[in-house]
């Protein structure tokens, strides 16, 4: 009740000082920081724009002046000379917690100020596709958290020095750090989140869990510093370690501050967010595992629940194999990291299994020893937390699972069969999905799904068949509308807030513009199941992928901010446009990346043609100022690059630091190389014409079937060139 | 003099806050070095000029504050009250203030040498590289005059009001996210990742335009002359 009493008078004095007033002031208008010089998240969605990078900007500059507060507000005693008075009249340890509850209830008056100021503000500017939930969850945790984290260092460098300049400069060292050059680590970067976009259209929950994660992590590890610090408040006229030993003699004072400084370290190591794939993007030894000889696997079904409330998968995959070797063999498959596979039997017998702490591009390895008996049917129960790729840990959000949206791709929908060749009907699949009624389903395949039952829960069961391995599935709040291009059906999915956008935006004349182009220029397009191709807008990515049959769209190829833009047109969809395109290049032809030249694959001639279908759309210039200028930037950047120049000098570094280099550099040869180089083919083969004729003619050639793939150097026979006349040792014009 | 100059260096350099300041500031500038200097700026080396001075001009913020906090040992309330002693002293109040001022100059100088030697033992555990030499031209011309200026207007702030040194100490963070003249660019760090591109050749040997030369010279004059002006002030 004391210590009550006196944070409200400690709370009533801090609010009558003028400095505490100012600090509230700038807290109100730093979110503007956000509209204009501090933009880390560089999505272009609406709330990308206008509600992430202000809460995450007035998180940032709110949290340097409440923790500049905090030093001014515990050295106020000790500045005017009245700790000896003071100490004799309150115990400082009580004091100490009074200031700390006051200045945190001085913050949470400052963020909810904040957040009545700029809601009319954001959703002003957001517009149509406004979510309350995502404006109450970005503030409190972008900008809000950041406050007490803060608070708490500052006074934690406070307690410990007892000066504060020295508190100072460890706070500023502290902030500066996370600033520059802990921003691109999402676990350590405290004070500013790493959030690059926030979706418009569908829900953001993900995000929100990984930097609430984040932030518990540092309030716990911050909180436990803090009661550390609270112990070496110096008292009796001692120093820090009389103060330390005198405050510690109530045991359970060191316990809370070492078990919050445990739990912090626990929750640092044990983070459910990022999985731990190699970071050596070249190694693949998971598609090195040789095949189980003399097995075929003949079927396989799978029932998938996602549990949209908490963001988690839980399912039981079965999967018929004949063994014909006539002894024991082992099956291995692909599992997302975070899941847990809890049993797995075989021919309804409990069977012993591993799951490898070793992961590989988003995924670890189960494997299971299959009995010699010719028919084996293996049931796998698993379930979890799907883990994102380490190598975008930066940029996550993709694994978004919740009643508005999701997204389970090949291991995170099922347990991918990795060494196992399938008999004559391919991997016949069977896949069941129970979601929300309200949600749609969309394999990203050429199959539909059908409703197969409605449960009284509000769930309902969906069921598809299609032939992989693995599979893609989206679900959320879709629309759908039939585009006639092409001499085929597009089938196009979009979220239902985004419908007044793509509208305005003349999406479907857009993708009919594309697929128009590719048929004129390089000829139809042909499925194996019928004449349709699904085009799924996804949630925020970045960047997206195709199979046959389906191509993805990125929700930032259409917002409202592109609508204003007028240098790219009423539509920019250029993400939609290369994955469009992969239905000739890449899919249509399949190319062979292991012919020699690591320069060659499906993306040289897909960035080439959306290079030429962007100029079509919106003129020579800007795709020359936004393609070739940029790949010759980068593949300038490139080859200058100092560790490329001087290769024995990365030797030298830590492997860790030498993949991040390398990583960085590897998309650039072929993303801008390739194209560079086939535009510098379509110069010398006499202009885009004579090069649409080529492309025509190397995409409508008879194929070998046991080799189906297009070469480097049926290219460059095409082009009647070799590999030496496409060196770029000179400027590339258009 | 010379015992006042080491009484005062004394003062400054041992007390719990250089005890402090001097490894926050070592591992800060550790961790500047193994995540952004290692992948060197402008296609240069991580140990060449350019990259060295970047490193200098992140690190510069943090040795603004360090030389500005030496200030409010002569500046603050309590040196205020302890000068009613000082100057009953037997000895020039100007001579005094002249030793106090090379006392905060050897303090910047110890700060920006551990600055230099951070990187030096960066480049020699990594690369093996120990040609320091070719550092010290880039090392004069990003810290000297920002240093200088540091004292110079920090002494002069101080003298007016104890309370100005501290948020003069925001200076070199505003000038690194707010936009600032070309000819500043060692300011905010643009000059290293920028002016050598412009520059014909790959490794460009380092060199300044006459407009950055005359920003660092005029501000390392307006530092000198602030200097002198405080402690003349003194010395009256």
């Amino acid at each position: 009740m004391k210590i009550l009493r006196m944070f409200f008078l400690e709370l009533k004095r801090l609010l009558q000082s003028r400095l505490t007033w100012l600090t509230v002031l700038l807290t109100v208008l730093s979110p503007a920081a956000g509209l204009t010089f501090f933009c880390p998240a560089t999505a272009s969605t609406m709330h990308s724009v206008y509600l992430a990078n202000p809460a995450m900007a007035g998180g940032a500059a709110a949290g340097i002046l409440f923790g500049l507060l905090s030093i001014y507000e515990l050295d106020r005693v000790s500045r005017s000379r009245m700790d000896m008075l003071m100490n004799a009249a309150v115990s400082p340890m009580s004091m100490a917690l009074a200031r700390l509850m006051a200045l945190l209830a001085a913050a949470a008056a400052a963020l909810a100020l904040t957040m009545l100021v700029w809601l009319p503000v954001t959703w002003q500017l957001v517009g149509a596709v406004f979510s309350g939930t995502d404006y109450v969850l970005a503030y409190l945790l972008f900008m809000g958290l950041a406050l007490p984290l803060a608070v708490l260092a500052a006074a934690s460098a406070c307690q410990f020095t007892h000066r504060a300049d020295l508190s100072l400069v460890l706070f500023a060292a502290f902030a500066g750090l996370s600033l520059t050059v802990w921003a691109g680590n999402w676990q350590l970067c405290w004070l500013n989140p790493c959030v690059w976009a926030l979706s418009d259209d569908f829900t953001n929950f993900r995000i929100f869990r990984s930097v609430a994660y984040m932030r518990l992590t540092w309030l716990a590890a911050l909180a436990g510093l803090w009661a550390a610090s609270w112990l070496c408040i110096r008292q009796y006229g001692k120093g820090l370690l009389g103060s330390l030993a005198r405050s510690a003699r109530r045991i359970y004072r060191p316990a809370v501050a070492l078990a919050l400084l445990a739990a912090a370290s626990a929750a640092y190591v044990a983070q459910p967010f990022v999985d731990h794939s190699n970071p050596d993007l070249t190694v693949m030894d998971f598609y090195e595992i040789p095949y189980a000889e003399g097995v075929v696997c003949t079927g396989r079904s799978a029932q998938v629940f996602p549990d949209t409330d908490a963001g988690t998968v839980a399912g039981r995959a079965v999967y018929q194999f004949q063994n014909a070797s006539g002894r024991e063999q082992t099956a291995a498959f692909g599992v997302t990291p975070g899941y847990t596979v809890s049993s797995v039997r075989i021919n309804e017998e409990e069977a012993p299994f591993q799951v490898s702490s070793y992961q590989e591009f988003n995924e670890a390895m189960l494997e299971i020893t299959l009995p010699a008996e010719a028919q084996a049917e293996v049931a796998v129960e698993y379930g979890g937390f799907p883990q994102e790729s380490r190598s975008t840990s930066t940029m996550q959000g993709h694994a978004e699972i919740s009643a508005g949206y999701l997204c389970l791709e090949n291991a995170s929908l099922a347990p991918r069969l990795m060494n196992v060749l399938p008999d004559e009907g391919m991997y016949p699949a069977v896949i069941e999905i129970t979601l929300p009624v309200s949600m749609t389903v969309i394999p990203f395949c050429s199959s539909e799904a059908e409703l197969a039952a409605v449960h009284e829960d509000g769930t309902a069961t969906w069921r598809y068949r299609y032939n992989s391995t693995g599979g893609i599935l989206y679900a959320g709040d879709y629309i759908r509308e039939d585009i006639e291009a092409g001499g085929i059906t597009i089938e196009l999915y979009y979220g239902r807030k985004h419908q007044e956008v793509m509208e305005a935006a003349g999406a479907v004349e857009a993708v009919k513009a594309v697929a128009d182009y590719c048929t004129e220029h390089y000829g139809a397009l042909s499925f194996g199941t019928g004449e349709t191709l699904k085009l799924i807008q996804s949630r925020t990515a970045g960047g997206g992928y195709a199979v046959d049959g389906a191509s993805l769209l990125d929700e930032a190829d259409f917002t409202a901010a592109n609508l204003n833009d007028s240098g790219k047109g009423a539509a920019a969809g250029e993400v939609m446009i290369h994955e469009l395109v992969h239905q000739w290049w890449g899919l249509g032809n399949m190319f062979d990346t292991g012919d020699g030249s690591e320069l060659w694959s499906a993306e040289g001639l897909t960035v080439y043609t959306t290079y030429r279908i962007v100029k079509e759309l919106y003129g020579e210039e800007y795709a020359r100022k936004n393609y070739v200028e940029q790949w010759r930037r980068a593949v300038d950047d490139y080859y200058l690059d100092f560790y490329v120049r001087h290769p024995e000098y990365l030797e030298m570094l830590p492997e860790e630091r030498q993949l991040e280099i390398t990583n960085n550099l590897m998309y650039v040869r072929q993303y801008c190389e390739m194209p560079l180089k086939i535009l510098k083919a379509e110069r010398l083969v006499g202009g885009e014409e004579a090069m649409d004729r080529i492309l025509n003619g190397l995409f409508n050639r008879e194929l070998d079937p046991m080799y189906p793939y297009l070469t480097y150097q049926e290219f460059l026979d095409a082009c009647g060139l070799d590999g030496e006349d496409l060196n770029l040792d000179e400027n590339i014009s258009i | 003099m010379t015992k006042i100059f080491r009484y005062e260096c004394r003062r400054l350099l041992w007390n719990k806050f250089f005890a402090g300041f001097l490894p926050v500031f070592l591992f800060y500038g550790w961790q500047v070095l193994s995540h952004m200097t290692i992948r060197g700026v402008a296609h240069t080396a991580p140990f060449s000029p350019w990259s060295y001075g970047d490193y200098l001009g992140r690190m510069l913020p943090l040795l603004w504050i360090g030389s500005l906090f030496f200030l409010t040992f002569f500046t603050s309330g309590r040196a205020r009250r302890a000068a009613a002693l000082t100057d009953a002293a037997p000895i020039s109040p100007g001579r005094y203030a002249l030793a106090r001022c090379a006392a905060a100059l050897a303090g910047t100088a110890l700060l920006a040498l551990a600055c230099a030697g951070g990187a030096a033992a960066f480049y020699g555990y990594y690369f093996g590289w120990r040609q320091w030499g070719g550092l010290l031209l880039p090392s004069l011309a990003t810290l000297v005059p920002p240093l200088v200026f540091a004292l110079g207007s920090g002494w002069f702030l101080g003298r007016l009001r104890a309370w100005l040194v501290y948020p003069w100490m925001l200076l070199p963070l505003l000038c690194r996210v707010l936009p600032i003249p070309e000819a500043l660019g060692l300011w905010n760090g643009t000059f290293f990742t920028e002016y050598p591109l412009t520059l014909n050749g790959l490794d460009p040997v380092f060199s300044l335009p006459a407009a950055v030369i005359a920003a660092q010279v005029l501000l390392c004059l307006a530092g000198a002359a602030l200097l002198a002006v405080s402690v003349a002030e003194g010395s009256q």
